[in-house]
């Protein structure tokens, strides 16, 4: 056997328990689950957990499309090794509720102009996430930086400006909502 | 500022600023996706596929040692180039059609190129998919597999370059098919001069303006975020194969035909798709077979997949166009001649439509009123990624050298490239100037300021100290128009009305993002307004699934945006009259005197008395109307509207950065089917568009033909903060036959935007950059040539001036 191989076999040996919440729910993962110490966070959020809203396209942490919140803040999940989730708390694009003014802004956006927030869709869930980590950190940003906070995701459909401004209408909607409460 | 578009005819549903009927879907994750639906909690006992993929540019199998990779824990079988289940099938190609029709192997549309094998023992390129499938219980265990297996190569000499390709002896690619890697002629594309109209030679020669140019373009890639996926579950009863194929009737015929499986053996599924702009051409991929034939072998579902890296599986066709152009001194062209040279790669698929077939549709209709016409072209075999469709065939590759054209042409004759434009092109069945070309100019114009922005070349005003601003455009003819659709053959869609007047809609067309099933909503709630149906009421789905028996409608260009809501507008017709009979015996009149109008029916002697359909439905026998319509694209021909990009750029002279301040995009549409969706097409295609213009080319290591950037990090996609501002532009003067008389535009957006910049880069510097990418070096080699050139001429002067001097 080679090198690598062995290597491969050791990354491939099963592992203790890890604990960690996802959208509100524990979540223990024992030697049963055949859990190993190379199976990145998005591996296991959309095979072991059945979370596929988050994508996984580039895989090394380059598009976005896997983007998720771990104690309130975005992550690349292609980027985390699943042992490294023992502990955090981590919201996915199905743990938002049903009338979430992010999912909402990005559903709706289609004024002249701009056109919609999403073609194909599968960049979405990942600009999604990044908004609402932008939007916790930052209710109320300028076109400037919600170009800079979100640059790190790629949609090759092109719908950057209608994005961009789905985050300013949606920052709107949680005002708001926080007015009316 | 932003101008809404204004329908010329006002709909209730066609035409409006909307949501996506996706939307909600889309934005909070529950879309599924081919890499969604195939978990494997939800395909017990799935296992994994994995290909060897070539290291080397050329090279051939001499022998393949599989002990110690089937010896590894969990590799199930391994599949070679030398079992009977692989060797026995035909050669073939990955674009058997162009896309809008569903074809056999025999009919495949450049069936001159059947350069391919399935699983052959000689690699092309470095990635080639050959030799061995591995199948495991996990995708580790089939990489440590694949890793296992000791492949024995015979490197073989390679090429690149498709001049050094044409040079006596150089490498051969497929010697079987071509002795100097040249493609032979074709019985689709003809000869290497495939349009010869008038006399080319004497229209030059007579010319009072002659002007040459060269364009570049190089090898961009799709790149759609959701990877090539399938999973292939072949039973004894039946081969069905889930994928994120854009064309599932044509997926279900290429299996069927390649496995010999009868049509009803075989069902292919698509569910939403994450974009596609042309990826694998047709998708007759080998993958599909031996996917199957793995499965088939192991009696248990397999799943094959690309890695993000592994989608670099194809590219734009690079072309280098030369072009020599004459006119009369008042700006009429009296000949055109254009040569290009295409390097195909390692398979030729669809490049011949590429080099061949969109020229010779431009010839037909831009090119209409140019009296000597020559095209000709040489495809090349090389051992580089096999060229591709990308958003268009070809068309991108045509516009960088004609809006080069047009505006090197108008600089010489001292005319605004505008008027030259309206002056010279239109369309067959049009005299000159052609309204379509007209308004779509005039409108790029007067929204980037051309009036006030255009200077003389690099004579524009400079901004902070260094930088310098221009404006350029680019046009082209649209395509996809019904008449250009003919060859799709029929576009099915039923219809069915439940007997409370709700609808289940079938307009099979698997939605990889551009919006069709959106406009297939809007279409069928537009055609059934008799019944006052609202959008709600109508039940249509996601997952494209041959086994309902129609033929999907295959997303080329945005043309589904309109071609099954055509067929939706005959199909409401046979479904009045269906309810005609139903009704007239409960109104006491003959069927020719039912009316429907918004839901209720009644007598046309007695419109005062009216009943609604739904309680005359649910008062009968309850069981649901279903019209089925299969109908051909009208063939009536009605010429094309035209597309333009306009462009504004900022030259930074120092470090040759280029910077995009503004893009207008103008699209006659003939009839906007969704204004929301056409503008996400509009401004979305920018995104290619600019990132190939600028920043994305594939690189190769010279030395050993290893593409370097098969990632997303050094193969750049322009992000939010690296686009401009975009202002979407829509109009409606042309009109096509039908209904709606549309047109697709999705392609069209991106085919103006190379040259439209580079008309701008060069409007700002006054130096050409005609290779895209126009990286900073490019922008700076060129500056400096042009520098050194005019020191040279200065220094030439002045020693003439010196020397005369002497003299007096």
């Amino acid at each position: 056997m080679t090198e690598k191989v062995r290597a491969g076999a050791q990354a491939d040996a099963p592992m203790g328990t890890i604990r960690f919440r996802v959208n509100g729910k524990e979540v223990a993962l024992g030697p049963e689950s055949g859990l190993t110490a190379s199976m990145t966070l998005s591996y296991v959020l959309r095979e072991k957990l059945g979370l596929t809203g988050l994508k996984v396209s580039c895989d090394e942490g380059a598009c976005g499309a896997c983007t998720v919140l771990r104690d309130g803040k975005a992550i690349l999940s292609c980027m985390s090794l699943a042992v490294e989730a023992d502990g955090h708390d981590f919201l996915t694009i199905e743990g938002l509720p049903a009338d979430d003014p992010v999912v909402e802004a990005f559903a709706e956006q289609s004024e002249p102009g701009h056109g919609t927030a999403l073609q194909c869709g599968y960049c979405t869930p990942g600009f999604v996430m990044t908004t609402r980590a932008l939007l916790n950190e930052n209710p109320h940003p300028s076109l400037a930086e919600v170009k800079e906070a979100l640059s790190g995701n790629i949609c090759r459909c092109g719908s950057y400006q209608a994005i961009a401004q789905a985050v300013l209408h949606a920052a709107e909607k949680i005002e708001k909502r926080r007015v009316r409460t | 500022m932003i101008v809404p578009f204004t329908p010329r005819v006002d709909r209730q549903f066609i035409g409006k600023y909307r949501p996506k009927v996706d939307g909600r879907e889309k934005a909070s994750g529950k879309a599924v996706y081919a890499d969604d639906l195939s978990l494997k909690s939800k395909f017990p006992g799935l296992l994994y596929a994995k290909v060897l993929r070539s290291p080397y540019a050329h090279a051939k199998i001499r022998s393949l040692d599989l002990r110690a990779a089937l010896a590894y824990p969990g590799v199930v079988d391994i599949l070679t180039y030398a079992d009977p289940d692989v060797a026995s099938l035909k050669k073939t190609n990955a674009g058997w059609t162009d896309g809008v029709d569903t074809v056999s192997y025999r009919k495949m549309m450049w069936g001159t190129f059947r350069d391919r094998f399935v699983l052959g023992d000689t690699a092309n390129w470095v990635g080639d998919e050959v030799g061995a499938a591995v199948v495991a219980e996990s995708e580790l265990a089939a990489e440590e597999g694949l890793r296992l297996i000791k492949v024995d190569w015979e490197v073989l000499p390679f090429v690149l370059d498709p001049y050094e390709a044409m040079k006596p002896g150089a490498a051969l690619v497929h010697p079987d098919i071509t002795q100097d890697n040249i493609f032979p002629p074709d019985p689709f594309g003809g000869e290497e001069v495939f349009v010869d109209k008038g006399d080319v030679v004497a229209g030059l020669a007579t010319a009072e303006v002659r002007i040459e140019c060269r364009s570049v373009y190089h090898n961009a890639t799709q790149g759609s975020l959701d990877n090539w996926c399938c999973v292939v579950d072949w039973k004894e009863e039946e081969l069905v194969v889930w994928s994120n194929s854009y064309a599932v009737d044509q997926t279900r015929m290429h299996v069927s035909q390649m496995l010999g499986l009868p049509i009803h053996r075989v069902r292919a599924v698509s569910p939403y798709v994450g974009g596609q702009f042309g990826r694998g051409d047709t998708g007759d991929q080998p993958f599909f077979l031996f996917t199957a034939i793995l499965s088939k072998r192991s009696g248990r579902p397999v799943k094959f997949k690309h890695t993000r890296r592994e989608s670099f599986h194809d590219s734009r066709q690079p072309a280098d166009y030369s072009a020599r152009i004459g006119a009369k001194r008042d700006g009429t062209i009296v000949a055109m001649h254009f040569k290009s040279v295409g390097n195909a790669g390692a398979y030729a698929d669809h490049s011949m439509f590429a080099l061949k077939y969109a020229p010779k549709e431009i010839t037909e209709v831009a090119l209409a009123h140019i009296p000597n016409v020559r095209f000709e072209t040489r495809g090349v075999y090389t051992n580089k990624l096999p060229a591709c469709m990308m958003r268009g065939v070809g068309n991108s590759q045509f516009n960088l050298i004609f809006g080069q054209v047009v505006d090197a042409l108008a600089e010489k004759l001292g005319m605004d490239p505008v008027e030259l434009a309206i002056r010279n092109f239109g369309h067959e069945w049009e005299s000159l100037p052609d309204a379509s070309l007209s308004s779509v100019l005039g409108s790029g114009a007067s929204r980037i300021g051309w009036k006030e922005k255009r200077h003389a070349p690099g004579k524009g005003p400079v901004f902070g100290d260094r930088k310098r601003r221009g404006v350029g455009f680019s046009f082209h003819p649209a395509w996809h128009a019904e008449w250009q659709e003919v060859r799709r053959g029929k576009v099915q869609v039923s219809i069915t009305l439940n007997p409370d007047c709700t609808v289940l809609l079938n307009a099979p067309s698997v939605e990889t993002g551009n919006g069709s099933n959106t406009c297939n909503v809007l279409g069928c709630a537009e055609a059934l307004r008799f019944l006052g149906v609202a959008l709600e009421d109508i039940r249509w789905g996601s997952t494209v699934d041959t086994a309902i028996g129609l033929k999907d409608c295959v997303q080329t260009d945005s043309a589904v945006s309109f071609l099954q809501s055509e067929v939706m507008a005959v199909a409401a017709i046979d479904l009045k009259a269906r309810l005609a009979e139903i009704i007239a015996p409960v109104l006491g009149v003959a069927e020719s005197e039912v009316e429907i109008v918004a839901g209720e029916a009644f007598a046309k002697s007695a419109p005062g008395t009216r009943m609604a359909v739904r309680d005359i439905l649910l008062q009968g026998d309850l069981a649901p109307i279903t019209v089925v319509k299969s109908r051909s694209p009208l063939a009536t021909k009605t010429g094309v509207p035209y597309i333009a990009n306009f462009a504004e750029v900022e030259v930074d002279e120092e470090t040759g950065k280029v910077e995009v301040l503004k893009l207008v995009v103008i699209n006659d549409c003939g009839t906007v089917m969704y204004a929301s969706g056409a503008e996400a097409q509009q401004i979305g295609g920018q995104v290619i568009g600019l990132g190939e213009t600028l920043t994305e080319e594939i690189v190769y290591d010279k030395a050993t033909g290893v593409p370097l950037n098969f990632n997303w990090i050094d193969y750049r996609i322009p992000t939010m903060a690296d686009m401009p501002d975009i202002e979407p532009v829509l109009l409606e003067v042309w009109k096509g036959a039908g209904e709606y008389g549309a047109c697709g535009i999705g392609e069209g957006t991106v085919t103006c935007t190379p040259r439209a910049i580079l008309n701008a880069i060069y409007n700002a510097i006054g130096v050409r950059v005609d290779e895209i990418p126009a990286t900073p070096e490019k922008v700076l080699a060129a500056l400096a040539a042009t520098a050194l050139t005019a020191t040279a001429s200065a220094a030439t002067g002045l020693a003439a001036k010196a020397g005369s001097e002497g003299r007096s």
